[in-house]
């Protein structure tokens, strides 16, 4: 035959790995991506744990000498810690039964029966996301304040009540849980009716073949495959509800009502006395660990599902009930949760911002009406600067994040076999601020850099930072996703062309992540404009942000500027939306 | 640097891969997907890389590509080492001067299909003369009106031109082609082929392919390696490999075979033949093999070098000759396969589409001792 005799090496060593250059371009980032998002993510909560040993009362760790456990025992012996605890595991729970059945049923009608106006009630569900949580709380007060609420007062008169108080108040735990219900009902929505899209309809036709009807179909076959999926839904909603500030804060705040994370913001900011950064940084940690096994166990419920999903990614066409005589009943729910969630709160949010002090709407009201606010409010120098932070805080953060996100994610799939366990890490370290409270991570953040030699404690980068280390985990989760979509020959063919690894990155993979990459710009840049609890912890007069802003205006009794401000904030988010789908509708026509 | 062996460097070979051994973390350890792989392509030459999925073929291309690093052994491209385990020589693949085709094209979709090709060329090379070089290749692949269109626009056939034409537009040395016909249709497939020969004879560019179609790699090679579980079993020219196999496991991939238990007997010294085999079917002589006389073996011989005989040709004793009952005729177009049944062994010959066996009929045949191969075991 015609094999060529090829010498044979005598003994050739197995080497399990080694790096034959010096190091590249690919390495070096490599290395300080990790150290960035170790640094970012670990540090603030090595920080915390310490000093919740450390810090006693009006101390901060590194003022004191002694290392002590009485944090904990104060938490868990003192009497008015235990109805935080109470009060976090009602509120949790109620927002829940309000939030996710009415979510469920959303997504079942929309995703599964043939309902009419299907695509004007799924988008206008989602509108209250444009909406920050805080103003949507604001907007509740006006409506249901037991004296002045807009309800109470007309129902006080529709059933010929005597007394000027309820029959409904806000500033109770059960308005709480209210409030936080329907907040949660756009994002769960979508949830559940991702999942429902998901599910293969043959398995329901497979059922109704064997001669089931609906509702058997519906019991013995739907739900359970739903099971998980819903389930992974109440974990993660867990989560959200305790880590929930804006609405807790607001309305527990006339009615002295504190769940954990706004305990944790009172504990530092005491209007009585001195901050208990002991108390604070205890409860943090529980509250992180709660969240940590939360969300442990929410991604093993959704580990399966990703993985299948990445498989499946077609779209199947999913059996749609006819409702028959029900298809009325079903469209006036639709159309009065739309009417009470999301067209109630937002009238009354532009009506209260054109008030000059809040009145509930009437013959004499209207006269008073007036966009005064509006053109008064720009001559306070702090509202010009907030909003100037504001945007400033969204472009960093967003870029910072997308930049982070980038790298972090291509590293994790496109990791090599030598640095597996270190690609690892990355995923495992990039997901973790997702299970720390906002609340928490800016207390770790005063942590760290009220004594830190990096000077940027009372600063704007501060906030950034936070943010940047909070939206991490959402937006890198979003880009790994993106980029295990993106063959992988695509970024080999440019290294074949000879182009170097930064070069790659640049031309090919970016531009072919740009779809996730704007998506994930708008959705942290939002988020960015209408946190809250970093921003509350972390600012000062300088960087006042809108969001902390309207804060302290509530609390000064200053409610019309709060809603005018309020205002503008939602009329940017939607901004940048409308104008992030335009631009990527556009984008997406042409090729 | 001291070169590993000095015979390795003078050879006039483009490419000289010596014993590669590459692993893969399995579920339970290493996975050996490449077991001491040697081999040298000349100038000019189409080498195949051919066997069944998960012999080794492509992680042997993306070896020599450098998007794989083996564990050992050494790749050479003209006169420099790209990779050398022993001396820790990694070159990577950006700086090896390759042209390749991946399997699925991998054309980028958010660039024209000038940019695409136009990409290998920004480094080094003067606009004016970029836009020369693209519109000059672009029009020798038939790609001239496409300069504009954005790649999910293109139909397959065309995207696999865009890949070739970015593949061969910075004038590589080598051409790694992987698969690259796998995902046509089976009409576009063929008419590639002679293309893609075509193209390859004018660049006279070395070209290492790699395919798990054996018609493919017969109708396109100067030579093809057989792989087999991370080896590399046989090189040699397509009618050699495909009429002369050297291995059972050669002849079986290759075609179709047909295996014959056999015993082997003697020599026939009479018909110049190389030795006498007994079989089930009867005696066969035939002239290659190995053998140990005495031991049990298997004949060999394809379904087409079957001669089918009129059952007037009587003479059913005899060697080389051997009868059965027709069992089933399948048709396929350009030729019928024929199934004879010889008490328990199943024959299978090829018929003339125009001279169709009936079902149920006896028949003679003949095998010539030149189709005949014995193989042990």
């Amino acid at each position: 035959m015609n094999v060529t005799p090829v010498p044979i090496a005598k003994h050739v060593p197995l080497r399990r790995w080694f790096v034959a250059r010096k190091p590249s371009a690919r390495s070096l980032v490599f290395g300080l991506t990790l150290i960035t998002v170790s640094y970012l993510v670990l540090v603030p909560l090595l920080m915390l744990l310490y000093a919740s040993v450390k810090s006693t009362e009006d101390k901060l760790p590194f003022e004191s000498t002694v290392t002590t456990l009485s944090n904990y025992t104060a938490v868990f012996t003192s009497s008015s810690t235990l109805p935080i605890f109470l009060n976090t595991l009602f509120f949790t729970a109620g927002s829940l039964f309000i939030g996710l059945p009415l979510a469920i049923l959303l997504a079942w009608l929309l995703e599964r029966t043939v309902i009419p106006g299907r695509a004007w009630i799924a988008n206008l569900i989602l509108v209250p996301m444009t909406i920050p949580s805080l103003l949507s709380a604001i907007a509740w007060i006006q409506l249901l304040d037991p004296r002045i609420g807009l309800v109470n007062i007309v129902l006080r008169s529709a059933l010929g009540m005597t007394g000027d108080t309820g029959p409904f108040d806000i500033y109770s735990l059960y308005g709480m849980c209210f409030v936080q219900g329907l907040r949660l009902v756009p994002s769960a929505y979508l949830m559940i009716a991702a999942s429902f899209r998901a599910m293969d309809p043959s398995l329901e036709e497979q059922s109704a073949m064997a001669g089931r009807g609906v509702a058997q179909t519906t019991l013995r076959v739907t739900l359970p495959i739903m099971r998980p999926a819903l389930l992974a839904a109440l974990i993660y909603f867990i989560v959200v509800v305790i880590e929930s500030f804006d609405i807790p804060g607001l309305l527990g705040f006339t009615a002295r009502i504190r769940v954990l994370s706004t305990a944790i913001y009172w504990a530092t900011h005491s209007e009585v006395g001195l901050p208990d950064y002991g108390l604070a940084s205890a409860l943090g940690t529980i509250v992180l660990a709660a969240a940590l096994l939360l969300m442990w166990n929410y991604q093993r419920l959704t580990a399966h599902q990703e993985r299948f999903a990445t498989i499946t990614g077609k779209g199947y066409r999913p059996r749609q009930l006819s409702l028959g005589v029900w298809a009325v009943p079903a469209t006036v729910l639709c159309v009065f949760y739309i009417f009470v969630a999301v067209l109630l709160p937002f009238v009354m949010l532009l009506w209260t911002s054109v008030q000059p002090f809040y009145a509930a709407p009437s013959a004499e009201s209207l006269g008073r009406m007036s966009f005064e606010s509006y053109y008064k409010i720009w001559q306070e120098s702090s509202v010009v600067r907030a909003l100037w932070n504001t945007m400033v805080l969204a472009l960093v953060t967003s870029i910072a994040t997308i930049l982070l996100a980038v790298l972090v994610s291509w590293f994790v799939v496109r990791r090599r076999r030598q640095t597996d366990g270190l690609a690892h890490y990355l995923a495992t370290v990039s997901f973790l601020p997702q299970c720390v409270p906002s609340i928490v991570i800016g207390l770790a953040f005063i942590f760290v850099y009220v004594r830190f030699p990096v000077p940027i404690y009372g600063t704007l980068w501060i906030i950034a930072l936070a943010m940047t280390t909070r939206y991490l985990a959402f937006s890198s989760r979003t880009t790994t996703s993106a980029l295990m979509q993106v063959h992988g020959e695509l970024e080999e063919a440019s290294q074949m062309a000879g182009a170097p690894w930064t070069r790659t990155l640049r031309r090919v993979t970016m531009p072919l992540l740009a779809p996730a990459i704007i998506n994930v710009f708008l959705w942290v840049a939002v988020h960015a404009m209408q946190e809250l609890s970093m921003a509350l912890m972390l600012y000062n007069p300088d960087t006042v942000v809108v969001s902390t802003m309207i804060w302290s205006m509530w609390q000064n009794g200053r409610t019309a500027d709060a809603a005018v401000l309020g205002v503008l904030l939602t009329g940017l988010s939607a901004l940048l939306l409308v104008g992030g789908h335009v631009l990527w509708s556009r984008r997406h026509s042409n090729s | 640097m001291v070169p590993a062996s000095f015979e390795f460097i003078a050879s006039l070979s483009v490419i000289g891969v010596r014993d590669l051994v590459k692993t893969f973390p399995g579920a339970r350890g290493e996975v050996r997907a490449l077991r001491g792989v040697s081999f040298e392509v000349e100038k000019g030459e189409l080498f195949t890389l051919l066997g069944p999925s998960g012999c080794g073929k492509t992680t042997t291309l993306r070896c020599v590509a450098g998007l794989e690093q083996p564990l050992s052994g050494e790749i050479r491209i003209n006169d420099r080492i790209v990779f050398n385990a022993a001396d820790r020589v990694f070159i990577p693949p950006e700086q090896r001067r390759i042209g390749m085709v991946f399997q699925s094209y991998a054309i980028w979709p958010h660039m024209t299909v000038y940019q695409n090709v136009a990409y290998p060329l920004t480094s080094d090379v003067s606009r004016k003369e970029i836009g020369g070089r693209v519109a000059a290749i672009l029009e020798r692949l038939g790609l001239g009106p496409l300069g504009d269109r954005l790649a999910p626009n293109l139909s397959g056939g065309q995207q696999q031109r865009v890949a070739l034409a970015r593949a061969l537009v910075a004038q590589p040395q080598v051409l790694l082609l992987d698969e690259p016909l796998s995902n046509l249709d089976a009409k576009l497939r063929e008419q590639m082929r002679f293309e893609l020969k075509a193209l390859q004879e004018s660049f006279k560019i070395t070209t290492v392919y790699v395919t798990h179609d054996q018609e493919e790699a017969l109708a396109l090679s100067d030579r093809i390696g057989l792989m087999h579980e991370g080896t590399l079993l046989e090189v040699g020219a397509p009618v050699e490999l495909y009429l002369r196999p050297a291995h059972k496991i050669t002849a079986d991939f290759l075609g179709n075979a047909n295996f014959i238990p056999a015993h082997v007997d003697g020599h026939e010294k009479q018909l110049g033949a190389e030795m006498l085999v007994a079989t089930p079917l009867g005696n066969f002589v035939a002239q290659r093999g190995e053998w140990q006389v005495g031991v049990p073996a298997q004949l060999f011989f394809r379904p087409e070098y079957v001669d089918l005989l009129d059952d007037a040709d009587g003479a059913v004793n005899g060697l080389n000759r051997g009868s059965g009952v027709v069992e089933r005729v399948s048709f396929l177009g350009n030729s019928a396969d024929v199934i004879i049944r010889c008490g328990e062994i199943a024959l299978h010959a090829r018929a003339h589409p125009a001279r169709l066996p009936a079902v149920g009929k006896r028949v003679c045949f003949h095998v010539a001792p030149s189709s005949c191969i014995v193989f042990a075991g």
